[in-house]
């Protein structure tokens, strides 16, 4: 089967609703198709587990080896410190920032 | 892969993954609300009550050591006293609030803290720091002693599910499992570069790698507590207590007694008493015999295996035949206490003890005992006299100096005391650590400091009395005083002024005169004044004439009624106008009586008051300057000159622009600026055209009144600090030098600054508004041009009131430049860097709306030479 090209994938639109305590199963079956692109919405997303936290993981492992986008949007800032300070490149780079602490001078 | 190798590859994975855990739950544990948390503290505390008996014999049969009894003691310490402390205190959040301070602080967690556990408390420590870390948020990885491992991660598993029942984040607390290779995976933990913090309590040599691992560390230092029984002590309740901390789980707690230092006056009966309740006073052979024992011969140190031992145990291997059941031993320690192989900390029930003659020796004992290896950690007192509490507290190096309780369980804090509750002794830097605090929920946040902007308070002060209108000089004829002191000048008794004071003082009033005054004074005329005034006596100091005489009547009349001052230390440089470092007196003694006889200094209603230092000037500024009555009469006035009526009339000028920009003015100086400005603009030319015209006179005289009150509360500038510089170096009088600057420094002031002032009363860079809002008030006007802006328009404005100066300096024959007042150029060019360095220093300069650079005071030296055209 030939891969989808980049102008016939479809960008799926997610919203993640309430508390992240484990994995979406309906997340991970659209990402299952291999012919999407998926943007998170984290907009009404109020709290995150550790086992959400490894499913977020995860799932973009298996995003990147299916070659799908996964973005996330409008994290609000509880649930963006916790990826700041869970220290997880993926998901920083999902959600478009650098991943890496900048090293500045020491004062 | 060699099987080491392979072996290190296992270990670090393990270490990965334990923090890969703690890590994830850090980052959780951010969103837990301070309901939620300590919810989750509760359910860790009756987990750690309900399995205090457990644990504390897990511990004891593992390890060994100590007594089971005092073990759950410890572990019901470490969660429900610690558990008291912290159940209301907050920790997530706003954690206090300053109001008076306009600041709060506001909690972050640390993150992944890894912590050590001592094989002394390997189950009340776990639960202690468990519990704490539950508080703030932070998630811990255990690392146990390798001889009580098996509890330690006992105790941390239970706590574990305890939290992760109430809702604790998943992976929250882990722990190293007991292995050969513990110490190796605790060594990669340390300095794994996702832990955040080591919380070290244990051996010297584990909190040693701690610190060495190059992470933030608390850590803590070993003990050897002196411990003094004071002559005044309650002996009998001493030697109870001594026992109880002494023997408290076989004398393992770190914080527990050392050595005695006891004095003589009470030592048999203290003595007596030990015997009597079941200790056993060893003979100096016997000290051989457990000295032997205990010391490691080697390496001076403790024999390990004897730490948290029972005292018959300790005897019976030392051969001191002891057949009784006994609490502990007490050892003489005879000889050079400091040499003395017992003087060291000894985890067990063996005590050593001096007997010394004075408090000043029996500090010095102590102080030998705490600087022998415990340095910063604890020491205690047996004592009802205060003073002596308090020499010793003085003199002693620790992190807490328990006062007639039990050193060991008084150490732990929250039991004989409000110490805060810990299993973990901070002990300062004399014990290689950061705080000497009992380290618990406060070491573990890092505290953001949120302070809002300070709210500035800004006060307007002034003369008290001000008399203000012509003819005004008669209320001298009721002014209360029996010895009237007149500073004066030569000018203003030739002027007829001088006379017209003492006619009208009371009749009654003794009179004495210095007319000698000259301009500018220095601090030798000052001294001069104040020398003739300790003949006279006077209880009123009447200053009459221009400002230099104003000024050092100010100057005279504080140094006369406070002798003690000196002149180096008053005069001292400040950034904040309002909250200068200098204490003046409060109250004066004498009262002093401002005349002015020119318009210009406005010296009768500020602090201020200028000398004249060599080649600078020196202001002393305070509220204790101010006159107390100021006599505005502007009859004195019309027999002035036209030139010293425009120099004084252009330093009043200056005053009112300066005030107007300063960054200390307020709406109430506003007023008075404006104000002043206009009566300037409307009475100077009036006045130089008619003389003796004593309405324009009056109103200029208010003029130089009123923008004397405003820099009085407001300060002047950078023009005032070129013209002093100026002024110093080449005696210009200082109404000239201010003007040869004027025009210059209003362009250099409405410009957006190249640096702005950082002040909180300055909050915004008006000074070219404040120009242009001048230049309305003294009515004059710009042509509307479509489409302009404000501030374009502003600087229109502006540049009108420079016009508006510069007419009003030719009229008054005022020079706008140095050329003018007749200066070599040459001279003037070379003087520059000493006047900029001047000037720079200069107090007058602190208060510009524009934070004026060095080089940009040079260039304006520079620019101010040649003469100027009109704007």
């Amino acid at each position: 089967m030939a891969e989808p090209t980049k102008e016939t994938r479809k960008l799926e639109k997610i919203r993640i609703l309430g508390e992240l305590e484990r994995g979406l199963d309906d997340v991970d079956k659209v990402l299952a198709t291999g012919k999407t692109d998926i943007e998170l919405d984290f907009s009404a997303c109020t709290f995150i587990s550790v086992d959400g936290l490894e499913w977020l993981e995860e799932f973009l492992l298996r995003a990147d080896s299916l070659k799908s986008s996964v973005k996330f949007v409008n994290v609000q800032s509880p649930v963006y410190k916790v990826f700041k300070v869970a220290h997880i490149d993926s998901l920083m780079r999902a959600c478009g920032s650098p991943s890496q602490d900048a090293q500045g001078l020491v004062c | 892969m060699t099987v080491s190798s392979e072996q290190e590859l296992m270990l670090t994975q393990r270490a990965n993954h334990l923090v890969r855990q703690a890590r994830l739950a850090a980052a959780v544990f951010t969103q837990y609300s301070q309901e939620k948390v300590d919810k989750i503290v509760r359910a860790m505390t009756a987990a750690a009550i309900e399995n205090a008996g457990k644990l504390a014999l897990m511990a004891h049969q593992e390890t060994r050591m100590g007594v089971t009894e005092d073990k759950i003691l410890k572990n019901l310490v470490a969660s429900e006293f610690l558990y008291h402390q912290i159940k209301d205190k907050r920790s997530v959040g706003v954690t206090r609030e300053f109001p008076d301070l306009n600041m709060v602080e506001v909690a972050e967690p640390m993150g992944v803290i890894f912590a050590l556990a001592p094989v002394t408390n390997p189950t009340s420590t776990v639960i202690f720091k468990s519990i704490c870390c539950a508080k703030t948020r932070n998630t811990v990885i255990f690392s146990a002693h390798l001889m009580a491992a098996e509890s330690s991660n006992y105790a941390a598993k239970i706590m574990y599910e305890a939290a992760l029942a109430a809702g604790a984040p998943k992976g929250f607390i882990t722990w190293v499992d007991k292995s050969s290779r513990l110490r190796r995976t605790s060594e990669l933990l340390m300095s794994h570069p996702e832990v955040d913090l080591i919380f070290a309590t244990g051996g010297t040599q584990m909190v040693k790698a701690a610190y060495s691992s190059g992470k933030p560390a608390l850590g803590v230092g070993p003990g050897n507590t002196p411990v003094y029984v004071h002559k005044s002590a309650n002996v009998l309740s001493a030697a109870m207590d001594i026992i109880i901390s002494k023997t408290f789980d076989n004398g393992t707690e770190c914080p527990s007694e050392q050595t005695l230092v006891i004095d003589r006056e009470v030592s048999e009966q203290l003595l007596n008493e030990f015997k009597r309740l079941g200790c056993h006073l060893c003979t100096q052979e016997e000290v051989e015999k457990v000295s032997d024992l205990i010391i490691d011969s080697r390496s001076g140190g403790i024999n390990y295996k004897l730490v948290g031992q029972p005292a018959n145990l300790i005897a019976d291997q030392a051969g001191l035949n002891i057949t009784q059941p006994i609490k502990m031993l007490l050892c003489p320690l005879n000889g050079e206490l400091r040499h003395h192989k017992l003087a060291i900390e000894k985890l067990m029930p063996v005590l050593g003890y001096v007997i010394v003659d004075s408090v000043n020796e029996g500090i010095n004992k102590a102080l030998d005992i705490n600087y022998a290896g415990g340095t910063g950690h604890t020491a205690g007192i047996f004592c009802e006299d205060d003073d002596v509490i308090e020499r010793f507290s003085d003199a002693i190096n620790a992190g807490r100096i328990i006062v007639n309780s039990p050193a060991s369980i008084g150490g732990l804090g929250g039991v004989y005391n409000h110490l805060n509750t810990t299993l973990s002794f901070g002990c300062g830097t004399g014990g290689g650590n950061i705080t000497t605090d009992n380290v618990g929920i406060k070491n573990l946040i890092n505290f953001k400091r949120v302070p809002r902007r300070r709210n500035y308070v800004i006060s307007f002060q002034t003369t008290k009395n001000i008399y203000i209108n012509p003819g005004s000089i008669d209320h001298l004829k009721s002014l209360k005083c029996q010895s009237a002191f007149i500073i004066t000048s030569r000018s203003a008794s030739r002027r007829g002024h001088l006379a017209q004071v003492t006619e009208r003082l009371p009749q009654d009033c003794h009179v004495d005169v210095f007319s000698d005054m000259g301009p500018e004074p220095d601090f030798a005329m000052i001294q001069r004044v104040v020398a003739a005034m300790r003949h006279s006596q006077p209880d009123t100091v009447i200053a009459l004439g221009g400002g230099s005489v104003l000024d050092a009547a100010k100057i005279v009349r504080l140094f006369y009624d406070y002798p003690e001052l000196k002149i180096s230390e008053i005069a001292v440089n400040f950034l904040d106008f309002h909250h200068r470092m200098i204490e003046f007196p409060k109250d004066m003694k004498t009262q002093l009586v401002a005349i002015p006889t020119t318009s210009g200094t406005g010296s009768e209603v500020t602090p201020f008051a200028v000398l004249k230092d060599g080649h600078r000037k020196i202001s002393l500024i305070d509220e204790c300057l101010l006159p107390d009555v100021a006599i505005i009469d502007a009859h004195l006035t019309r027999s002035l000159p036209p030139d010293i009526t425009g120099d004084t009339a252009f330093d009043a000028l200056t005053h009112a622009l300066e005030a107007l920009v300063s960054t200390f003015s307020s709406d109430y100086t506003d007023g008075l600026a404006l104000e002043a400005l206009r009566l300037i603009f409307e009475s100077l030319p009036e006045t130089l055209k008619n003389p003796n015209n004593v309405l324009y006179r009056h109103k200029l005289h208010n003029a130089a009144t009123l923008a004397g009150m405003a820099i009085g509360n407001a300060s002047v500038g950078v023009n005032h600090a070129l013209a002093h510089a100026l002024g110093a170096r080449f005696d210009i009088p200082h109404g000239r030098a201010n003007g040869a600057f004027l025009l210059s420094t209003i362009e250099y002031n409405a410009q957006i600054p190249s640096k702005f002032v950082s002040i909180p009363c300055y909050p915004l860079w008006v000074a070219d508004r404040k120009y242009a809002r001048a230049a309305q008030f003294i009515g004059l006007t710009v042509e509307p041009i479509e489409g302009e802006t404000e501030e374009a328009k502003g600087l229109r404005l502006v540049h009108k009131l420079r016009q508006a100066v510069y007419d009003l300096a030719k009229l008054a024959k005022q020079p706008l430049s140095i050329a003018e007042l007749g200066i070599p150029l040459e001279t003037y060019m070379a003087a520059i860097p000493e006047l900029t360095e001047i000037a720079f220093s200069d107090m007058s300069i602190r208060t510009n709306p524009r934070y004026t650079l060095a080089p940009e005071v040079a260039q304006l030296f520079a620019n101010a030479y040649t003469p100027r055209e009109r704007p």
